[in-house]
């Protein structure tokens, strides 16, 4: 395989032309799903490339990341699994969304199913699948089903798909948590290697991809590389999908440009006077940041890891002047805690410890101490889970340590500078407590 | 001492700290394996304290090694540190501390790779302490005229007895097989009171 001949013109088959600029995944009519026959009047069937591996050059030129977090280059999972002998390989679709801030995934699957089951298909040919699953939360089920049966009727799928509900836990999108759950058991994150592409679900190199990556990879078997390219930067191309909370509280996902300035975001504006202090980036894995710093930065990671930060899945929160951001940064990383796995010591043990350290700090008059002790118990956790989960936690941490440290000032002198006690970062009702809600 | 002794001497106590460490690393692995606890030290000070001893212990080893060597009264070849059986001077016994320091190697080389190996491999090298120990110790009372009479034949024999009971406890003390909702829950209740409030008692254990 080589990527000497990139075809960049449209794929002939392909009924669609080009969508100009914004938006590319979502559907032109804001929040109106699209049925099978509007998808296919908007971009025909699936341009399937007839051999294993045929795609992948175009993926590669397009320069295409994974829309999970992670932002792994996707033609290299894609080789991998397609290189690897035994006559059997797996596609998922992770629609696992477990953040709890992070809406994204779900809107994708309810008003563009058929951009993510096309998805599905093309990298279920390139790596020459023999199973392909679709995992996802209860709440976007039907509309999956739905879809499923209309691309049933009409013959244009290439493989069946399987769908799997995933538990309502934070971990459960995690790659190796999510093969465990596709194979009948818990979802729970196992320790790499061996990773999911070399050995995953049965023993089968495993390809697993977000459900936003796979609608990008629908597109670019469609329009090219170098439509693709057309928007975002040179090192990283195209849209992403984001989900931003506003200051004022109201929350929306919006296709955004990759670069784009992170200020015309509608999280830096003040509206009906609710000025942003702090922006959380990435979600709670993510970064905080000072509300003016991050006014000055554009939606990549080349720009945000200079500060620490990435774009992650795209949670984009710009936390009101009026709340108190030790509290919120107390209530999710209690949340987080809970849901360690119970698997490593570090984590289980260590992430309690850090969320009873930042309680104390929420609260009035912390000791002198704590705020050192969480310092020192994050570097403690630091690279020792299987899963990334104690890392992630600390990077929140850490990032609000710093930029709520005036904050942790006054309440050490008993005061507080929020006016308003209402939490503000969404968090699932209740904390799951029982061993089902793994499966 | 004379300058031509101290390598001597210096090579015994390295040697006989060795043994002393190697003895509290053994317990401490044991105790972390099951889960146990040393009065005030959380868990995971349990874990780095075997973690560090043994990466100290290494060096009292390396010390104690190559002290012998420089020591100029029997000529040691520096390959018999790692080369089992590579000295003429009582080759059967510095070549089971060869055998104990490649074990050593091969545990600490294995513990460092861990998150590039599968589990089974590195246990199964980890469970080689139960060579290693017993290598070092049969090692320290056949090479050493001091551990085999008075109080140091005593040391010797503790710590033969500290191993040999934290083994039978270990072997006793089944694997704990907490609940993961449970084992969460007590940690989060341990260091968030309001917590346990919230939740039912029974997923809480001691």
């Amino acid at each position: 395989m080589t990527s000497a001949a990139v075809q960049d013109a449209p794929v002939p088959g392909a009924a669609g032309r080009a969508p100009a600029g914004l938006p590319r995944l979502l559907p032109p009519v804001r929040g109106v799903p699209e049925d099978l026959r509007a998808h296919l009047n908007r971009h025909g069937r699936p341009p399937y490339r007839g051999g294993r591996g045929l795609l992948i050059p175009s993926v590669e030129a397009a320069g295409l990341t994974g829309r999970g977090g992670a932002a792994f280059p996707v033609h290299r999972k894609l080789r991998i699994v397609a290189a690897a002998r035994g006559g059997r390989a797996v596609v998922v679709a992770n629609g696992a969304e477990s953040e709890p801030a992070s809406r994204k995934d779900a809107l994708l699957l309810r008003v563009a199913p058929h951009l993510v089951l096309d998805g599905i298909q093309l990298a279920a040919e390139a790596i020459g699948a023999t199973d392909a699953h679709l995992y996802l939360h209860p709440g976007t089920g039907r509309e999956i089903m739905r879809a499923l049966a209309e691309r049933h009727a009409a013959g244009i799928d290439w493989l069946a798909v399987t769908v799997t509900e995933a538990p309502p836990r934070f971990l459960a999108g995690q790659e190796s948590a999510l093969v465990n759950r596709l194979g009948g058991g818990p979802a729970w994150p196992t320790f790499v290697p061996p990773r999911v592409t070399e050995r995953g679900l049965g023993g089968a190199p495993t390809l697993v991809q977000n459900v936003e990556t796979l609608a990008h990879l629908a597109l670019i078997a469609r329009y090219g590389p170098g439509w693709f390219r057309e928007l975002g930067t040179a090192r990283e191309p195209g849209t992403m999908l984001t989900t931003v909370h506003q200051p004022g509280g109201q929350t929306q996902v919006i296709e955004a440009e990759i670069g784009t300035p992170l200020r015309t975001l509608p999280t830096g504006r003040a509206e009906a006077g609710t000025q942003a202090q702090a922006v959380l980036i990435g979600g709670f894995h993510g970064t905080w940041l000072p509300a003016g710093a991050a006014a000055t930065l554009t939606l990549d990671n080349e720009t945000l890891q200079r500060h620490g930060a990435t774009v992650g899945a795209g949670v984009i929160a710009a936390l009101p002047a009026d709340r108190c951001g030790l509290a919120e940064a107390a209530r999710v990383t209690r949340y987080l805690a809970a849901e360690s796995a119970g698997q490593c010591g570090p984590c289980l043990n260590g992430l309690p410890a850090i969320a009873g350290a930042l309680a104390e700090l929420a609260g009035p008059g912390p000791r002198r101490a704590t705020r050192q002790n969480a310092e020192r118990w994050a570097g403690l956790v630091t690279g020792r889970g299987a899963c990334g989960h104690p890392d992630g936690t600390v990077r929140f941490v850490r990032s609000a340590l710093a930029v709520f440290a005036p904050e942790i000032g006054l309440h050490e002198r008993g005061q507080c500078s929020a006016t308003n006690r209402r939490p503000f970062l969404p968090l699932p009702d209740g904390i799951p407590t029982t061993e089902d809600d793994w499966a | 001492m004379s300058g031509t002794t101290a390598f001597w001497y210096a090579s015994r106590a390295t040697g006989i700290v060795a043994l002393l460490l190697l003895t509290a690393v053994l317990v401490l692995g044991l105790l972390v394996n099951r889960q146990g606890r040393l009065p005030g030290l959380p868990r995971f000070a349990v874990t780095s304290l075997h973690r560090n001893i043994s990466l100290l212990t290494v060096a009292f080893v390396a010390v104690h090694v190559l002290t012998a060597v420089l020591d100029t009264y029997v000529s040691i070849p520096v390959s018999a540190g790692v080369i089992p059986f590579a000295s003429s001077y009582e080759r059967f016994w510095l070549g089971l501390g060869a055998v104990s320091f490649d074990l050593m190697l091969a545990m600490i080389i294995t513990s460092l790779l861990r998150g590039r190996l599968n589990r089974t491999l590195w246990r199964a090298v980890h469970l080689l302490a139960y060579v290693s120990w017993p290598v070092a110790l049969a090692h320290s009372i056949g090479s050493s005229r001091d551990l085999q009479h008075g109080w140091m034949l005593y040391l010797g024999i503790a710590c033969a007895l500290i191993v040999a009971g934290a083994t039978s406890w270990r072997l006793a003390r089944a694997a704990r097989q907490v609940p993961r909702a449970a084992r969460v829950a007590t940690a989060m209740a341990r260091h968030l009171p309001s917590y346990a409030s919230h939740h039912p008692r029974e997923r809480i254990s001691r």
